[in-house]
This record gives structure tokens, C-alpha cells and sequence, in this order.
């Protein structure tokens, strides 16, 4: 087991390495923040006057042996248009989008792998139709429109819910709804398929014969081992919206989080903002990616016999 | 639990009822940064009024030039290029440091004589006629100009000439005795000033909170806070009124003025903003170099539509590049742009068009209505027989040698025909610099005289010349000035004031008032 956890992260070193270097390299390519709004309506001279200011007449060599100066300093540079530390303009943001992250997470697993399990267990009743059907439905309803529908219900119509920033407990509900309609739709479908496909084991039916109670038989033996294919697609679908997926709800809901700050870094070309908000994704995923490779390991024994 | 939901939400809601002189506002873009003197941004200048001071005030409740005291109780000219200010006695900083010449020199030096280049930037369009200020004593400063200087008043109320204080700069970083590019930087994210309203909190692109400064030399501020929240979405901020979780919203979008007019729980205030959205074309293009090519693409865009159709008829669509708030530089007589689709075609005919492509550059949301207004032209110009794209890039493709047209904006930095089009638009300014406009000496020299002469009756003279130029070989035409809104709650009272440059959220005495 330890020699597979080792082995797990010294890949995940090696490949953040190489991300370091490539996130440097891909945003220079993306073009120069001068060209972009920043330099609007000035002339050439305070073109170059401005292109010094920001440290960007460097040579690419010099330039890349700041950045990673930077790196390694625990700062990332100073952001181009707020003139302050990076590190301390993504402190203050990524708490915020994180515990949305958890409470869309902890949403999604209550209702989905209940809502799963009935599906697979009632698969011929109208129970198991009912539950496709919404599954089905929250796959296809992209979040942005569930977060404008709830928004002009339970905000503009009912006045129920605060719509704006993550001030209080109330604040979650809807965006943790918007967030959650895909990830629901899609971890109950992997439930219940995952279910299906243990529910016909023969040792379903010993573990019956054994004469255990149903729902023991159904969580110990039917979803211990259906929990092997879910983490890994949880680990998946969480890795995906760390990544990319709460942009747009945040911006609905005016959350002080981690998504606009990239948004707005990618449009205006703020490098050092933006290579820490690539980066900083990157190691998420990649974090998340390991965690659920050792889990993996840690529910099924013959995976980490294999390669151990 | 809805039962539940319903009565917290009430209990809030009366909760903020309670505190009637405290607001939240609610901005579709807040600032990086808060800095009056290297900002001329149209999200930066939502913020600066209500902290800062400058030499000399201005009235913005009309479009009429009227300049009153502000930090300055008096000025003469004591020769055609030096001024003498009177600064007024007793005025604190939000740090509760006295403001005296000091203050006053470094503030204006900083851009007069500029070493930190977002300074320089901000300083070579506008200033660039000033050459020092120097203190005479502790409450008389003068300013010396390089040239005699008829707009002195209107240079001294400039947002970029706004005081800030001495000590408290030097103090932020580095060396507590010396001004050091480092002291800015802080300065940007620590902003203090005379205003009426202290800045308490700032997190950049994300909130600022003014509250009451008790300190302040004029009419105290009529809110004791304010806080502006960052809420990108628009939908959700005309929600935030609704559920009580905002008093003001800014940035409208002409379509959703409707709902708000039709809701008894909301109103909405706004104004054809001092700017202009225009059409900027490249002279200096291989395919556009014959003037009667431009002159088609300008005649041929039927702007009024533009304006019925996207602005509800509320945009100001101008013949000439002039504005109301230019007081006696106000010229609509004027004919420099109009809508000729017959002259555009035969022009077409006379140039040899042949029928190539004509590329027209936008980003996909930087201005309102941005893409809508592009895609309409190439309809427009389509029925005078040019070929035209739309490019949606977010690329400022204005400094492009490729570049064929594209839109752009002129805003109103201050109230004079230098302030828009005189800064985009100078001999080596931004547009020449760029390479898709062109000088020489004959348009130098009336923009000289335009710039610089003392007598109304010259400039206005100048300005019509350079008018014609343009119109002979055009550059730019000015679409419209957009009609800008903001919604608040119905006891409300605020709207725009006409004297301001454009997006000022005034909330000093007499700018607001809460029922």
C-alpha cells in the first residue's frame, strides 16, 4: 500500500512540473496585456512605457526565471491590474468558492446515490421511470439556466431567498442547486447502473440466503461494491467543476469566489493572476485525481496487489 | 420550511428598512484599483468623486460651465502662464492630517513632472501644458504653465489632479521620508482623501464602503455608509432591489427598462452619457486609402435607426464630433457625419469599389449593444453594396495595421472638445500613433489654435476646420451617445447628474436622497 501511495505522488509531482513550465509558456502565447484592454487609445510610446512598468520587456528567459522566483516564493507575482500579490488576491477568494464546491458536493451525494439505488432497485416500477426521468432532465438543463429560473422565483417573484454574495446559510441554497442539477442527474445515473450491475452477482443472492436482512445485503454487499466505479466518477465530475463548472454560477449569484477573478484574468491577459488561477486548478485536479486512485486502492485490494 | 424562508427574509428586509441612511449599491464592474491619478477608466470614475477634492470645484447640476471653490477659495492669473491659488484654511484628510501647500505641490507634481509611468500615460494627453507647481507658503501655491493656458479651471477639476495627502503616501512603503513608485502602488489600494466619504473598505474588482467623514471642510455627507457590491449578472441585480439586498443598481441594459418602469417597487434614472460609441476606420489600410471609400462607409449607416432600434430612441445621435457639456465649444450647426445612402453608393462607384471584404472588429461584450449596432451596419452597408464582417475578438485591434474598421469609444474626460475628441484625436495622439490616422501641418496648426488660443471665437473657428478635415477624410464617426441607466428602490431619489463626467456616483449633499 505505501510503496502504491508513493508511487501516486511522485507522478503527481513530475506532472505539476511540467505544468508549471507549461501554464509560463501557453498564456505568453495568448498575447500581450497591453493589446488587450489595458492599452486601449495610448501611444506607442506609453505602449513601451507601460510594457517596461509591467516587467514584459524582459526577455522570455529572464521573464520565466521570475515567474518561477515567484513560484517558489509562495507569492506568484504581482497582478497587473491590481498591483498586489497574487496569492493574497486568491486567499481571500478561494474559501469562498470552495465551501460552495463542499455544499454542492455533499447536495449531490445525499440525494444521488439514494435516488440511484431506488432507481436500480425499482427499476421496472414507476418509481425507477420517475427518478431517469429527473435524472435525465437535470443532465440537460445547463446550470446557468436553472440559476436565472431560481433566481427570478425565489428571488424576484417570492423575495424567499438573498440572491446576492455567500452572506449566510440562506445564500447557499440556490447556487448549490444551480451547481448541483448536473452533478445529481449524472451521479444517480452511475448509481443505479453501478447498482444493476452488482444486484445480479451471485453473491447477492448467497448473502440473502444467508437470510440478512434486505437493506443490510443492499448497502453492505450491493453498494460497497458498486462504490468502486462511483469514486472514480465522483472524483471525475468534482475535478470537472473545481476546474471550470461554478464560472457562470458564481458570477449569477455575485459570489466573491475564485471564477471571475479567472474570467477576468483570462479576458484582460493579467498573467501572473491568471498563471496562478491555471495552476492552482491544475493542482486540484490533479489532487483529486491521486485521492481517488488511492481510494481506489484502498476499496478494492486486488488493485493495489496489482501494482503495489 | 417556506414558512420559515419567508420570515427571515422579511425580518431582513425590515432590518435594512430600519437603517435608512446606510445603502448598498449594487455595480456591474468595481475597480482594480483606487487612484484619481493614473485612472481614467469609466468603471474607476463611479468612485472617485465621493472621496476626493479638487483645487477648484465645479457645479453639476447643469451642463453650463460654472466654477466654484473647492480646496482652492481663490485663483488669478498673476501672467499668461502662471497661477496663483488661495488654498482654503482648515481642511482635514480622512487620516486627520491638515491638507496644505505641501500636499497640494506633491499631488500635482506628481503628474505635472511624472516618473511612475502610469502617471506618465495618464499625464502626456492632458497635462502636458503644465510644467510645475511650487509652494509659496503653507497656504498659497502657484502653477506654472509651459504656454498661456485657457483652460485652466477646467485642468485644475480634473479627476487626475485630485489631492491626496503627503505624509500618509510616503508612509505606505519603503523609506517613511521619501515618495517611492512603491508608496503608489500602496496608495492604489489604501486611497485617502478630503471628500466628503472616507473609503473604510476596498477589495479590488469585489467591494468599496464609504462612511461619513465628520471632518469634511463642506456640507457633511447625507448617507453615514455605502457600500458598492461587485454583482456581474444583471438579472440578479434588479433581483437585489427586489429582495432588499440593494438600494441602487447601475448598468441597465436599454430592454430591461420596461420591467423596471412597470414594478411599483422600482424606478429607473439615466442619461445620454458624455460619450461617444464610434466607428473608427484605418486611413492608412491598403484597400481604404481612397477617402470617398470611408465617406461611403460612414454615409451609408442610418445611425437614427441604430438608435430607435437599440436604445429605445433614448441615445443622442450627434452631426458633428460635439457635446452638449462643452458650454460655448457646443457646435451643432455643425454637419460633419450624416446618412446619405445615394451619395454613398455613387461615391462607391467613383472610388472603383470593387466589391472586396470589409472587416469590422468588436469585442463580443465590452460595449452595450457593441455586436447588435455591428451586425446592423453590415445590413446598412450591405444595401449600399460593401461587403462587410463582423470579427468578434477581444483583442484591441485599434493598433493593427490590419485592422479595417472597428468600434471604439471617445469619453468625455472633461468638459471641452480636448477633453474627447481633442485627446483622441491630437496631432501624434493616440489614433496618428497607432498608424490609422494621419497629420500634417495644416491640421496641426488648427488644432494649435483650437488648443491654446484665449478666444472663444478662434477655438470654435479651429474646431469647425478640424471638423472638416475629418469629414473630408474620415477616420471616425460617432454612432451615438449611449443612454447609460441605473434602477433603484422607489424611496430613492437619485439620478446622474448633467455636469459630471460620465458614470459619478454623487452621493454628496444635495445629490441624494433617501424617503
Amino acid at each position: 500500500m505505501l510503496t502504491y501511495v508513493l508511487r501516486t505522488l511522485v507522478k503527481m509531482a513530475i506532472t505539476l512540473v511540467v505544468i508549471v513550465s507549461l501554464v509560463f509558456f501557453a498564456t505568453r502565447l495568448s498575447g500581450n496585456p497591453v493589446d488587450f484592454v489595458l492599452g486601449e487609445g495610448i501611444t506607442r510610446e506609453d505602449r513601451e512605457l507601460l510594457i517596461a512598468y509591467y516587467g514584459l520587456d524582459a526577455s522570455i528567459g529572464t521573464q520565466y526565471w521570475r515567474y518561477l522566483a515567484s513560484v517558489f516564493s509562495g507569492e506568484f507575482g504581482l497582478s497587473f491590474l491590481e498591483r498586489r500579490p497574487v496569492s493574497q488576491i486568491v486567499l481571500g477568494r478561494a474559501w469562498p468558492s470552495l465551501k460552495l464546491l463542499l455544499s454542492a458536493v455533499s447536495f449531490t451525494l445525499i440525494v444521488s446515490v439514494p435516488l440511484g439505488i431506488l432507481a436500480a432497485i425499482y427499476r421496472t416500477s414507476i418509481v425507477g421511470s420517475v427518478v431517469m426521468v429527473i435524472a435525465f432532465l437535470g443532465y440537460a438543463v445547463p446550470a446557468f439556466i436553472i440559476g436565472i429560473l431560481l433566481v427570478l422565483i425565489f428571488g424576484y417573484t417570492l423575495n424567499w431567498l438573498p440572491v446576492i454574495g455567500d452572506g449566510s446559510a440562506l445564500h447557499f441554497i440556490m447556487p448549490t442547486l444551480a451547481i448541483s442539477g448536473m452533478l445529481v442527474a449524472a451521479i444517480t445515473r452511475f448509481t443505479r447502473n453501478a447498482m444493476l450491475d452488482v444486484l445480479s452477482q451471485d453473491y447477492m443472492r448467497t448473502a440473502r440466503a444467508k437470510g440478512l436482512p434486505e437493506w443490510i445485503v443492499i448497502l453492505k454487499h450491493g453498494l460497497r461494491n458498486a462504490s468502486i466505479t462511483l469514486l472514480s466518477v465522483i472524483g471525475l465530475q468534482i475535478a470537472g467543476l473545481a476546474a471550470a463548472g461554478s464560472v457562470v454560477v458564481e458570477a449569477i449569484f455575485a459570489w466573491p469566489g475564485i471564477g471571475d477573478l479567472l474570467v477576468r484574468s483570462a479576458i484582460l491577459r493579467d498573467y501572473p493572476v491568471l498563471q496562478f488561477g491555471v495552476l492552482s486548478v491544475a493542482i486540484v485536479v490533479i489532487v483529486i485525481n491521486a485521492t481517488v486512485d488511492i481510494a481506489y486502492a484502498y476499496a478494492d485490494p486486488r488493485i493495489r496487489l496489482a501494482k503495489g | 420550511m417556506t414558512k420559515l424562508l419567508a420570515t427571515t427574509a422579511l425580518a431582513s428586509l425590515i432590518a435594512t428598512g430600519a437603517f435608512a441612511s446606510e445603502l448598498t449599491v449594487g455595480a456591474a464592474n468595481v475597480s482594480s484599483y483606487l487612484d484619481p491619478g493614473r485612472d481614467h477608466s469609466n468603471v474607476g470614475s463611479q468612485f472617485y468623486y465621493n472621496a476626493f477634492d479638487t483645487l477648484i470645484a465645479k457645479n453639476h447640476d447643469t451642463t453650463d460651465t460654472e466654477w466654484l471653490p473647492g480646496l482652492a477659495t481663490e485663483w488669478k492669473l498673476i501672467n499668461p502662464t502662471v497661477m496663483e491659488l488661495k488654498l482654503r484654511e482648515g481642511v482635514k484628510f480622512h487620516n486627520g492630517e491638515d491638507m496644505t501647500a505641501d500636499d497640494v505641490v506633491f499631488s500635482l507634481n506628481r503628474m505635472y513632472q511624472a516618473d511612475f509611468p502610469p502617471y506618465q500615460v495618464r499625464a502626456r494627453d492632458r497635462l502636458g501644458n503644465f510644467e510645475k507647481a511650487e509652494k509659496i507658503d503653507d497656504y498659497t501655491v502657484r502653477i506654472t504653465a509651459k504656454r498661456p493656458e485657457p483652460l485652466w479651471e477646467t485642468l485644475l477639476n480634473l479627476q487626475q489632479v485630485m489631492i491626496i495627502p503627503l505624509d500618509y503616501t510616503k508612509s505606505l512603503a519603503g523609506d517613511p521620508d521619501k515618495i517611492e513608485h512603491d508608496d503608489y502602488e500602496a496608495f492604489s489600494l489604501k486611497p485617502v482623501g478630503t471628500g466628503p466619504y472616507k473609503v473604510v473598505d476596498f477589495v479590488p474588482g469585489e467591494r468599496v464602503v464609504w462612511e461619513r467623514f465628520d471632518d469634511f471642510w463642506g456640507e457633511k455627507a447625507p448617507l453615514d455608509k455605502v457600500t458598492v457590491k461587485h454583482m456581474p449578472e444583471t438579472a440578479s441585480r434588479i433581483t437585489s432591489l427586489k429582495t432588499g439586498e440593494a438600494d441602487i443598481v447601475t448598468n441597465i441594459a436599454p430592454d430591461q427598462l420596461g420591467l423596471i418602469e412597470n414594478d411599483p417597487d422600482m424606478k429607473a434614472a439615466g442619461s445620454a452619457t458624455a460619450l461617444f460609441h464610434v466607428m473608427i476606420m484605418n486611413v492608412n489600410h491598403p484597400k481604404l486609402k481612397d477617402p470617398r471609400i470611408r465617406q461611403a462607409m460612414s454615409l451609408a449607416i442610418d445611425r437614427d435607426t441604430l438608435n430607435e432600434a437599440l436604445w429605445g430612441g433614448k441615445a443622442v445621435v450627434p452631426s458633428t464630433h460635439t457635446l452638449k457639456e462643452f458650454g460655448e465649444l457646443y457646435q451643432p450647426e455643425l454637419t460633419t457625419f450624416e446618412y446619405n445612402p445615394e451619395k454613398a453608393k455613387e461615391l462607391l462607384k467613383e472610388a472603383g469599389y470593387d466589391g472586396f471584404e470589409i472587416t469590422y472588429d468588436t469585442a463580443p461584450s465590452y460595449y452595450t449593444n457593441g455586436v447588435l449596432a455591428a451586425q446592423a451596419i453590415m445590413e446598412m452597408w450591405a444595401e449600399v453594396g460593401i461587403e462587410g464582417r463582423v470579427n468578434v475578438q477581444d483583442k484591441w485591434s485599434g493598433s493593427s495595421a490590419d485592422m479595417m474598421a472597428r468600434n471604439w469609444s471617445n469619453p468625455m474626460y472633461f468638459a471641452d472638445p480636448f477633453g474627447s475628441f481633442g485627446v483622441m484625436w491630437a496631432p501624434h495622439g493616440p489614433s496618428e500613433s497607432e498608424g490609422r490616422f494621419n497629420t500634417d501641418e495644416d491640421y496641426a496648426k488648427a488644432w494649435e489654435q483650437f488648443r491654446f488660443s484665449g478666444d472663444t471665437e478662434l477655438r470654435r473657428a479651429a474646431y469647425a476646420e478640424l471638423m472638416e478635415r475629418i469629414k473630408q477624410d474620415p477616420p471616425v464617426l460617432p454612432l451615438y451617445r449611449p443612454y447609460e441607466s441605473w434602477a433603484m428602490k422607489t424611496n430613492i431619489d437619485w439620478a446622474p447628474k448633467p455636469g459630471h463626467i460620465p458614470y459619478v456616483l454623487d452621493f454628496r449633499a444635495g445629490s441624494i436622497a433617501v424617503n
